[in-house]
């Protein structure tokens, strides 16, 4: 079906009416502030760096700017995929049908862009707040583990609730639960139906609510029981949700409004409860620490996290201190500190300090690992008469990054965080999380050097370095994400002349190699494909542009083919100009360093050829003054960057030879 | 929210995450010690968080596989040294003993060992699952990343194949005693069959075995077939039963009859049915189901049937209950019920020869009676025939009766299944189109005919109905239909002239029910005699009309009532005057002269309206009705009187009385005579005479000498003393009415009817070889009785005679020289 151009313009017409009298809201609403244009500046120039920070700094990802330019357009016009990539992860829309979202695609610069935004298509992606709302509605029926702590009775009916969120959500509930934290059960108004109740409990907990309630005075009295428990309720928004769902993009629109209000309700009250009321106090006086189930923020379960000590290592098995001081009478008011406060000072150098956060079981379900936990039969599951510490190996700024994330869905952190935090969610099982973390890790992460800038084939590299990439290549195996390995090798291949010497390079190289179980001789090696591929990447461009591709072609196959005699013979070539260069120069100023010993020990085993190969060299010395990465003299930059590009797969070749792995 | 433009620096990861080692065994002996108590159910004081923590640094460590192997060393050295020595404990000599004998021990006695091992091994097996769920839940991170990289099955199902091998497939202290595993596939089987005999056991218990024996899997593939329970238990419960059942079988056979037999085989059933759900598994439901059915029913059903109190019994004893089992038993076993089907089939055809003979020896017995009593009497004929009426009558009732037996059988007992009703139909139409038994299509027809002439006087419509259908259906046994025709043509054709016939109404429905069954063809001509009959009513009243026109008020005047029949389509030769042809031309009766002026007065008025037809006269068939004056003769109070009676006789009655109107009062007629005087054919003469001199309510003529007999020198004389008692009387002729035929008369009609089938198969050959041109000899006889199917089954002789014929009348050619016989159809 193809629409006629009037239809399009016309249909146009109809939604930009519709927006301005305020019956739709604007999908791509103008906006002309300064983050808003750096941030166009970025997808424009493909920086992912810049991207992720402004995503979190918290700009409108579907706002358009004054040339009716959104991101993703153009970032998709623009051809950078990770970009795109990046930003359909964050929630920007292409939704077919719309003028907006076909224009992306019809504006993308490539298939591998226009299939990526296509299976981001709205009818198939869920809303990235969808699993928090999912997990929220489905506290409502879940009966094990128990984590209700009142029961809301109608005249026909009771619900099993929960105060935390009652309150979070609705002002009146917060102000009769502040007055009485203790209470655990509750009467609604006999004259508003049960159904009315259901629907705005349902509405609390997150739930999609629909106009569907029979007809005619039936439907009449439960609207009006809807509109005064609304109103009781504080809950000004239920009406207006309930009224109209015809229109998809509407119902749409409303539903992601909703579901934002509610998270930001749950936000503000997590901030103003959970983390206002998390406690810092010395490890060893833990034990003192007793919390009543009856707190004036409902919190179920203390989760605990220690302070890092460097080096010191939290002794375990240390015998756990009775509780030395008992609270007399249930403690119902935060904060409970005085206890540690009153304690003598530290004994020894440097306490152990230990934070505890105040939280929901019913939250914490989010994540596998404490679903098992609190189902299993192990202590945490027990009843105790005081809140139970649970303690969880991170740090407490980790933990309030998990926290956040469960109870918000919102995950922003700082690079510093992010490994841990990767490390954390794979303990936990939240899968989410480990995504973020990845995608902090492979944005922020190449320093100051954006893709774009990285594409200088030089491999200049920054001088001060962010991050250390060994360390993310291995995480990325703990915790097997493998977008962290991919962004390795990719981070490698565009800085190899820094890292190829390095003896822990070869130790990753070896590390990889052993990943695959039963390695044969002639398997690759996962991560030096990569930093072949992307190696590839980085030279091949310069050449293509340069229209000297077919020029080159002949090299550049022989050194990406994966072993065979020709890349040997290819590399001997190299090496033989690396020989001539070291013979030459002395002042070359490499950026490698303590290469020419290493190199030696092949000068000698090829020294054969040289003789061979010898007479190619001196055109190359006579052309030009542009040294290549050994110090020769190259040609030009091109001649320059075709050698550097064969010296470096040739120093892997050396590499793969001297671990005795076949590649 | 946290980061800003600043320079963030990435941290290595937190010590403990990774970095240093850390201390395998010491973390192995914390694991170790706490799976320990979860083991003795102390679990409540273990923290999850810090074991779980322990095996997540174990696994991140890449100590995986070391921990995997040591949880298993734990969990098999756990099982091998608690678990299985409680349960060798259970293992009391007698549950041993009862493996090699049985015997020694009292049932009791084995029970309970038998429950007290199966308790123990049930408390084991699930103390091992919740302990191994805790397991599980602890060493998620190893499940989840370790197993799932090395493909290593998970710790929850390692541990289940342990228990199976640890437990189940250990061997017991003692010597040569079978594995735990077969010891419990022997307490179950030994429990099943105290339950097969009658004791209560613990289902339950059994159950959550079986639960355990279906979790377990024999190899390392987990699939349906490799269950424990099948792989192990099910083969051997399936064997121990088909004994149990055969045995039971033979038992039953011996001692029981076989309405117990089903009962008892369908209790069976259900029980097994019930065992697999509440005892065993309900996937073995169809398994044990086809081995009860197979011991049970399918090797049994033919002896089964064939007992003394098998279906003969109750179909004679109308257990429609029991043979409702018996169908639904056999239909377990067999989509087509053969057996079930042979039996009643064979019980059918049994039943149905039974009253056909009954039929043929009660017709015999009294023509032996007659035969030997009084050689060609009359009167005495007369009688048998009648007597053989009711026999045909009886017949007709009893193949109804039979009828309504099987089909109430049917109904009640074999939910109305189509095939068996096929096969009934079968059964009946074989035994009334018997060979010994000719006469189906005659009584059937005489059954109708009866019931028009009086069997449906006062009865309600549905009745007649009923009566109707009754006669339909025996009608569709009939295969040959053609003799049918003839006969109820026969019969309907008395009805119709001499006005038997009920109602008119009921003639012509159950014409109608014919057409539908039987086709147009069929019953074309009986339409037709209706035709003439109506056609006949408007000829008599338009010849009233016509002679009241022609204004002859002759007071005695004579009413003239006709019928005209199409010649061909009524069986006028059937009629009484048929015996007597045997002179070779029709005798042509001679009239009174006023009757002669009528008969010509209504031939003239006929050739008016119908010109060039020939009307030919039957007198034999006709009535009339004449007014007699008899001379004052003494009554009893002495007074003389005039009396006057109303004589109703048949037309040669009519004529010969007539003769003596002229006659004097106190003369004679010869017998030659009177013959000579009328024309009237001889027999036809003797009983018109036998009924007006013999008979003595209607003796109107006297006749000399007096006897029973007539013969031909008899005089006749006007009984002037006649007295009778109505006004009205009817002289009845007789053999007027429709009865069996006579032997001798039957063969007439089968030799009618089989001419009339040789033209019929002339003419059906003929159609086939216009339009074939050529065929081989076997086609043409097939297609030739395919084509008379509906009509009658014609010999395969009759047909080759026709063949014959038609080639002799050039219709046909032999090809020359074919390899088989081949006829050629000649233009």
């Amino acid at each position: 079906m193809v629409l006629q151009k009037h239809e399009i313009e016309a249909a146009l017409h109809a939604e930009a009416q519709a927006i301005s009298a305020g019956r739709l809201k604007e999908d791509n609403p103008l906006d002309l502030s300064e983050d808003f244009r750096l941030f166009c500046e970025a997808c424009r120039r493909g920086d992912l760096k810049v991207c992720q920070e402004m995503i979190t700094v918290g700009v409108n990802i579907n706002a358009r700017d004054k040339f009716d330019y959104t991101p993703l357009i153009l970032a998709s016009l623009c051809g950078h995929f990770e970009v795109v990539q990046l930003l359909l992860e964050s929630g920007a829309l292409c939704e077919r049908d719309t003028f907006q979202g076909e224009r992306c695609l019809y504006n993308a610069l490539n298939d591998r862009i226009r299939n990526l935004l296509l299976s981001y298509d709205y009818a198939k992606s869920t809303d990235p707040l969808q699993p928090l709302a999912a997990h929220i509605t489905s506290l409502l029926t879940r009966d094990h583990p128990k984590t209700t702590d009142i029961t809301l009775g109608t005249a026909t009916e009771s619900f099993h609730l929960h105060k935390f969120l009652l309150s979070a959500r609705s002002p009146y509930f917060a102000k009769k639960f502040a007055t009485a934290p203790g209470i655990t059960s509750w009467k609604l108004s006999n004259n508003i139906p049960t159904q009315s109740c259901e629907v705005a409990l349902r509405y609390l907990y997150f739930s999609e609510v629909f106009a569907d309630f029979g007809d005619g005075e039936e439907e009449q009295a439960i609207l009006t029981g809807i509109d005064k428990i609304s109103r009781q309720l504080e809950i000004e928004y239920l009406l207006s949700s309930i009224v109209e769902a015809g229109d998809r993009r509407l119902t749409r629109q409303r539903r992601t409004e909703e579901i934002n209000r509610g998270r930001d309700q749950l936000g503000i009250w997590f901030e103003e409860n959970v983390l206002k009321n998390k406690i810092t106090v010395d490890t060893d006086k833990l034990n003192t620490l007793l919390w009543d189930h009856n707190n004036s923020i409902f919190a179920d379960v203390l989760l605990r996290a220690d302070e890092d000590l460097g080096d010191e290592e939290v002794d375990e098995s240390l015998p756990q201190q009775p509780p030395i001081q008992n609270t007399t009478g249930p403690l119902n008011a935060i904060p409970i500190g005085p206890i540690a406060k009153s304690r003598s000072p530290p004994r020894h150098r440097t306490l152990q300090k230990s934070t505890l956060y105040p939280v929901h079981r019913a939250m914490l379900l989010r994540s596998e690992y404490f679903l098992t936990m609190f189902s299993s039969a192990f202590r945490e599951a027990q009843e105790t008469p005081h809140l139970q510490i649970i303690k969880l190996d991170c740090t407490p700024a980790v933990l309030e990054v998990v926290l956040t994330f469960l109870y918000t869905e919102r995950a922003e952190f700082g690079l510093d965080l992010a490994i841990d935090v990767l490390f954390a969610a794979d303990l936990l099982f939240i899968e989410k999380l480990k995504q973020k973390a990845a995608v902090i890790i492979s944005t922020l992460g190449n320093g100051s050097i954006s893709t774009a800038e990285s594409e200088n084939p030089r491999g200049e590299t920054d001088a001060d370095d962010v991050l250390n990439v060994y360390e993310v290549v291995r995480a990325g195996w703990d915790t097997r994400v493998h977008r962290l390995e991919e962004f390795g090798a990719r981070y490698i291949a565009y800085r190899l002349e820094r890292y190829i010497d390095e003896e822990d390079f070869a130790e990753l190289v070896r590390e990889s190699a052993n990943r695959i179980v039963g390695r044969q001789e002639t398997d690759t090696v996962e991560l030096v494909d990569d930093i072949r591929y992307y190696l590839s990447e980085r030279f091949r461009l310069r050449f293509e542009d340069s229209g000297l591709d077919e020029m080159m072609n002949e090299d550049a196959d022989d050194g990406i083919g994966t072993g065979g005699e020709e890349s040997t013979v290819a590399s001997a070539r190299v090496f033989v100009e690396l020989e001539a260069s070291t013979a030459y120069e002395d002042e070359a100023v490499d950026v490698f360093d303590g290469s020419p010993k290493k190199l030696g020990v092949d000068e000698s085993d090829r020294r054969d050829d040289e003789e061979t190969c010898g007479l190619d060299i001196e055109p190359q010395l006579l052309s030009g003054a542009v040294r290549t990465l050994d110090g020769e003299l190259a040609g030009d930059e091109f001649a320059q960057d075709a050698i550097n590009y064969q010296i470096l797969l040739g120093k892997i070749d050396r590499l793969l030879d001297r671990l005795k792995l076949d590649a | 929210m946290i980061a800003g433009r600043g320079r963030q620096k990435i941290r290595p990861p937190r010590r403990g995450v990774h970095g240093e080692e850390i201390d395998f065994e010491n973390t192995w002996a914390i694991i170790a010690s706490a799976f320990r108590e979860i083991h003795t159910k102390n679990a409540s004081k273990l923290s999850y968080e810090e074991l779980y923590r322990h095996a997540y640094r174990i696994v991140l460590k890449k100590k995986g596989e070391d921990l995997y192997r040591r949880v298993r060393d734990f969990e098999h050295e756990w099982l091998s040294n608690e678990v299985r020595g409680s349960i060798q404990a259970l293992l009391t000599a007698n549950l041993l003993a009862s493996t090699q004998i049985i015997g020694g021990t009292t049932a009791n006695e084995r029970r309970t060992a038998g429950e007290r091992f199966m308790k123990g091994l049930k408390q084991a097996w699930e103390d091992h699952q919740v302990c191994m769920a805790m397991l599980a839940d602890v060493l998620m991170y190893m499940d989840r990343v370790y197993c799932t990289d090395h493909r290593r099955p998970s710790i929850y199902s390692t541990s289940m194949v342990l228990f199976r091998d640890d437990i189940l497939s250990s061997v017991s202290s003692e010597e040569d005693s079978p594995p735990i595993l077969v010891l419990l596939n022997h307490v179950i089987l030994e429990q099943i069959r105290m339950e097969r005999d009658g004791d209560v056991i613990e289902k339950a218990l059994i159950k959550s075995c079986v639960y355990m024996l279906e979790a377990l899997y024999d190899g390392q593939i987990e699939t349906e077939g490799q269950r424990l329970y099948v792989t192990s238990f099910e083969e051997d419960f399936l064997n121990s039963s088909r004994d149990f059942y055969r045995a039971e079988a033979e038992l039953m056979l011996r001692d029981s009859d076989a309405g117990a037999y089903c009962r008892h085989t369908r209790r069976r059933i259900y029980e097994e049915q019930d065992r697999c759900r509440s005892t065993l598994s309900d996937t073995t439901t169809p398994k044990i189901e086809k081995v009860v059915e197979d011991e049970l029913i399918k090797n049994r059903i033919h002896e089964l049937i064939e007992m003394e109190s098998g279906v003969r019994f109750m179909i004679d004893n109308d257990r429609l209950e029991e043979l409702s089992l018996i169908y639904d038993l056999n239909a377990r076993v067999d989509n087509k019920k053969t057996e079930l089907m042979r039996a009643i089939q064979k019980r059918v055809v049994e039943m149905g020869t039974d009253v056909n003979n009954a039929a043929i020896a009660a017709s015999q017995v009294q023509s032996a009676l007659s035969e030997g009593a009084d050689k060609g009497k009359g009167a005495v004929q007369e009688k048998n025939l009648n007597q053989q009426t009711i026999a045909a009558l009886k017949w007709v009732e009893d193949v109804l009766q039979l009828k309504d037996k099987f089909d109430e059988i049917w109904r009640e007992s074999f939910g109305s299944d189509q095939p068996l009703q096929t096969a009934l139909t079968r059964s009946f139409a074989d035994f009334i189109n018997a060979s010994t038994f000719p006469r189906s299509s005659e009584y059937i027809s005489l059954f109708i005919d009866e019931n028009m002439k009086k069997g449906i006087k006062g009865k309600t419509e549905n009745e007649i109905d009923l009566v109707l259908e009754k006669a339909i259906v025996l009608l569709r046994y009939v295969q040959d239909k053609d003799l049918f025709e003839r006969y109820y043509k026969k019969h309907l054709c008395r009805r119709l002239l001499m006005q038997k016939s009920i109602s008119n109404d009921v003639e012509k429905q159950m014409i109608s029910r014919m057409k539908i069954e039987l086709g147009n063809n069929f019953t074309m001509k009986l339409e037709a005699m209706f035709k003439d009959m109506t056609i006949s009513e408007e000829l008599t009243s338009g010849y009233k009309a016509h002679v009241a026109q022609l204004g002859d008020p002759d007071p005695k005047r004579i009413e003239l009532g006709i019928n005209v029949l199409t010649s061909m389509t009524w069986p006028l030769e059937s009629m009484g005057s048929s015996g007597d042809n045997e002179e070779g031309k029709k005798l042509k009766c001679v009239f009174p002269p006023a009757i002669e002026r009528i008969k010509k007065g209504f031939e003239k008025y006929y050739g008016e309206k119908h010109s060039g037809r020939t009307l030919t006269w039957l007198a034999a068939m006709g009535s009339a009705d004449i007014k007699a004056v008899f001379p004052k003769v003494p009554q009893k109070d002495g007074s003389l009187k005039e009396r006057r009676h109303e004589l109703n006789v048949s037309t040669y009655g009519m004529v010969i009385l007539l003769l003596f109107n002229d006659l004097p009062a106190d003369q004679f007629l010869t017998f030659e005579e009177i013959q000579a005087r009328t024309n009237i054919p001889k027999s036809d003469l003797i009983r018109n005479l036998q009924s007006l001199a013999v008979a003595s309510k209607t003796r109107i003529l006297m006749k000399d000498p007096m006897s029973k007999d007539i013969s031909e020198t008899d005089r006749f004389s006007f009984n002037e003393g006649f007295q009778g008692k109505f006004h009205r009387i009817k002289v009845g002729v007789v053999t007027s009415g429709n009865k069996v035929e006579s032997d001798r008369e039957r063969k007439e009609t089968e030799k009618k009817n089989d001419d009339s089938r040789a033209f019929c198969i002339e003419a059906a050959v003929v159609r086939i070889m216009k339009q074939r041109k050529e065929l081989s000899h076997q086609q043409l006889v097939a297609e030739t009785l395919n084509q008379l199917a509906p009509q009658f089954k014609p010999d395969v002789s009759m047909i080759k005679k026709r063949v014959e014929s038609l080639i002799e009348r050039e219709y046909l050619e032999r090809i020359e020289g074919a390899s088989v016989d081949s006829y050629r159809y000649l233009a």
